[in-house]
């Protein structure tokens, strides 16, 4: 039986036409029957949820929100929890990861999302978060409230499974409603969530609103049109085209792709060290085979430790390929494998020329490319291809580093604190925007600013009542003298 | 290693390390009685599982720890296939590898060992004593006993559990010096952690993080990594080795 994807209040189960996305893998086959709403019907949810809003959301204090958030999160974190049970079995074909790279990856996710970690990330954007729920005095004079959109229009991106749980949660966490659009690719997690959510607080659930159409299609135009703030996850043309389509009135914010990358230290590179360094750096590239915005395609490795970057590349393989055992590469889709087997013919040809040394299994499962003198930041074929290029000094890298400006984002280091704050700021300037340890790439923290941004206070709009509003007001009280 | 035509019986094997093991006798061409406690509907898969790969399979129920039972089930073997190649002793009794709920040597009771006992040295001691008639035939066979690299390195104290894996090596060792002179040879493999499975399940990530980072080849063993050493010792490749003990564990055991 397919397994019925979307969250959506108010409409009836019977007027709702569905399509069905096959899924296979991992020895299991999945069909989801995900939403196909007319135009009517996206008007008419979006109408409901902003209703919902308006009667059970903007009243409840922020306090409250994350509360309910938490025992929703809380939830799924429960092994025990059907829905947690469904997840872990379904996830793997429909995804394409393995399931222990889904168990523990739907852990280290959620976790962000406990109510001390959304208290941080309220907190991260609002030194007094007792500003979305009512006036607070500002240190300008005058008392301002932040208050979110009546209705966010998401389009999420699937490269990563949970990945619409970011947006909806802010989005909730302002008092927006939201409807959000299904990535093709991993359509479950965000209506199992609305449904966890639905469980503890109707009405915050009733806020919520999970659809689906298929890349482009001109349904979407009715969500754009509605809402008075689209966030949308996706490439650039993706992205565009969705600029294109949003009303001049409404705030836009795109999240494109991203490149990140790893630097290593010699401090790092010694025998005790080192092969520690690269079994954290093997876990960046392993986790979801490098499809995340914050996974590493190349790291610049420093000459003049004990280890080489030479040896360095040797040990990053074989901890890749230990991986493997455990946590198997997803199977790659037609498109994908041509990609690689083209990536690895042009590397092949590379190493006859000596302009670097490929290392990899016979399978292509896994390539480590190594470069004596080639500091191009260029994105691999991904799917566990990495390239070690060996420097003297950081700095020389930054040339190539600077090409990819506005698409830089996570930068795993493995230096001493110095080389940290000193490279940290070199690399802010080349336009990166999160530096974190090896090991840690494919995990940030709880209130990390996704790509340098404010991830609730890009949402909301600040309403000022003047202190001259005040001392007017004040001369029409009635207990005036 | 062919196998063909030889009968081996895995004891334990409807699921985990005894499920990969008697598959890859199977993949080899090998008959193999897939022995098991309560699981008939699992043991059923993994017979046709052996069928698929090349061998035979045939489940047969018995509570090891029951001589009686056990007799019965290496007389059903030898009504089912004619012969008795090697024996692998899997079963054990039940236990959970979860460092957080293991219990602590003060708050265990002598039942605790004697349960590990009776499900380990017990079974083993009931399969071979049952197992060797058909051996004698031919003056030839192989057993092979599953202990556990914890008897060396106690990484987590499973107290019950790896005495009772300790004693199987014992056991193990005088049982080769016994039948050497009958051409039984006696050996064990001893398996580092193994996941997953059904014993593993619950064991925390740091955990196994913790292990792999003290591992020479940093993984975890896989039930599939079990089961090439155990055939190696029922082959003629490994003829002139008994009383042994393999270590299964990536190299964190080295002896």
């Amino acid at each position: 039986m397919a397994e019925l994807a979307g969250h959506l209040p108010g409409l009836p189960a019977e007027s709702v036409a569905r399509e069905t996305l096959r899924f296979e893998g991992w020895g299991r086959r999945v069909e989801v029957a995900v939403p196909a709403l007319t135009d009517a019907q996206t008007e008419a949810l979006a109408a409901n949820v902003r209703d919902a809003r308006d009667r059970r959301l903007i009243g409840r204090s922020t306090g409250e929100i994350v509360h309910v958030l938490d025992r929703a999160v809380r939830s799924l974190l429960d092994r025990s929890n059907a829905r947690r049970r469904k997840a872990e079995e379904l996830l793997p074909a429909v995804t394409g990861y393995d399931p222990e790279t889904v168990r523990l990856g739907l852990t280290s996710y959620l976790k962000t999302f406990r109510e001390p970690q959304l208290d941080t990330f309220v907190a991260e954007d609002f030194s007094n978060p007792a500003i979305l729920d009512c006036f607070q005095p500002l240190r300008k004079g005058g008392y301002g409230r932040a208050v979110g959109p009546s209705l966010i229009a998401h389009v999420w991106a699937g490269n990563v499974p949970g990945l619409p749980l970011w947006s909806l949660i802010s989005g909730l966490l302002v008092k927006s409603a939201s409807i959000g659009k299904l990535p093709s690719t991993e359509p479950l997690l965000a209506g199992w969530f609305a449904e966890a959510v639905a469980e503890i607080d109707p009405g915050i659930a009733e806020c919520i609103g999970i659809v689906w159409w298929r890349g482009d299609d001109e349904r979407q135009q009715a969500l754009l049109d509605a809402a008075d703030l689209v966030l949308a996850y996706g490439g650039s043309e993706t992205l565009e085209d969705i600029r294109d389509r949003v009303p001049v009135t409404t705030r836009f914010l795109p999240f494109g792709h991203k490149l990140s990358f790893a630097m290593v230290a010699a401090a790092a590179l010694d025998s005790d060290k080192a092969d520690e360094i690269a079994r954290r750096a093997a876990w960046d590239v392993v986790r979801y085979d490098q499809h995340g915005c914050y996974s590493p395609h190349v790291f610049y490795v420093q000459r003049g430790g004990t280890i080489s970057p030479r040896a360095f590349a040797n040990y990053l393989g074989s901890e890749i390929a230990a991986l493997a055992h455990r946590f198997p590469r997803r199977a790659l889709h037609a498109s994908e494998a041509a990609r690689l087997s083209v990536l690895r013919e042009d590397a092949a040809l590379a190493a006859v020329l000596g302009a670097i040394e490929v290392a990899g299994d016979d399978e292509g499962k896994w390539s480590v490319a190594y470069a004596e003198d080639d500091l191009a930041l260029a994105p691999g074929g991904a799917n566990r291809t990495v390239k070690v290029a060996a420097l003297d000094r950081f700095v020389d890298a930054m040339p190539e580093i600077a090409k990819y400006a506005p698409f830089l984002q996570t930068v795993g280091v493995a230096a001493p604190p110095e080389t940290l704050f000193h490279l940290s700021a070199l690399l802010g300037e080349a336009g990166a925007t999160r530096i974190c340890a090896l090991g840690e790439m494919t995990a940030p923290e709880a209130g990390w600013h996704h790509d340098g941004r404010f991830n609730l206070l890009d949402l909301v709009r600040i309403v000022e009542i003047e202190r001259g509003a005040e001392a007017a007001a004040e001369e029409l009280a009635d207990y005036l003298d | 290693m062919d196998f063909r035509d030889r009968v081996v019986l895995v004891t334990g094997a409807s699921r985990g390390i005894g499920a990969a093991i008697a598959r890859a006798f199977a993949a080899e061409g090998a008959r193999v009685a897939v022995n098991y406690l309560a699981s008939a509907e699992a043991a059923a898969g993994v017979a046709a599982a052996c069928r698929e790969a090349g061998g035979d399979g045939w489940p047969v129920q018995a509570d090891v720890r029951d001589a009686d039972a056990v007799a019965a089930m290496i007389e059903g073997v030898g009504a089912e296939f004619g012969r008795l190649d090697a024996v692998v002793n899997n079963a054990f009794a039940g236990h959970a590898f979860d460092p957080a709920s293991r219990t602590p040597f003060w708050e265990l009771g002598w039942e605790d060992y004697d349960r590990q006992m009776e499900g380990t040295l017990r079974a083993s001691f009931n399969v071979c004593r049952a197992a060797i008639p058909a051996f004698a035939r031919r003056a030839k066979g192989s057993i092979v006993n599953l202990a556990t690299d914890l008897v060396e390195r106690p990484v987590i104290p499973y107290h019950a559990y790896t005495t009772a894996k300790a004693a199987l090596v014992a056991f193990s060792r005088n049982l080769a010096a016994e039948l050497g002179p009958q051409g039984v040879r006696v050996n064990c493999v001893a398996p580092g952690l193994v996941y997953p499975t059904d014993s593993s399940r619950d064991t925390p990530e740091a955990t196994m993080q913790r292990i792999v980072a003290d591992t020479p080849l940093r993984r975890i063993a896989t039930p599939e990594d079990v089961a090439g050493p155990v055939l190696f010792l029922a082959s003629e490749w490994s003829g002139f080795m008994t009383g042994q003990t393999l270590y299964v564990d990536g190299g964190l055991v080295m002896r």
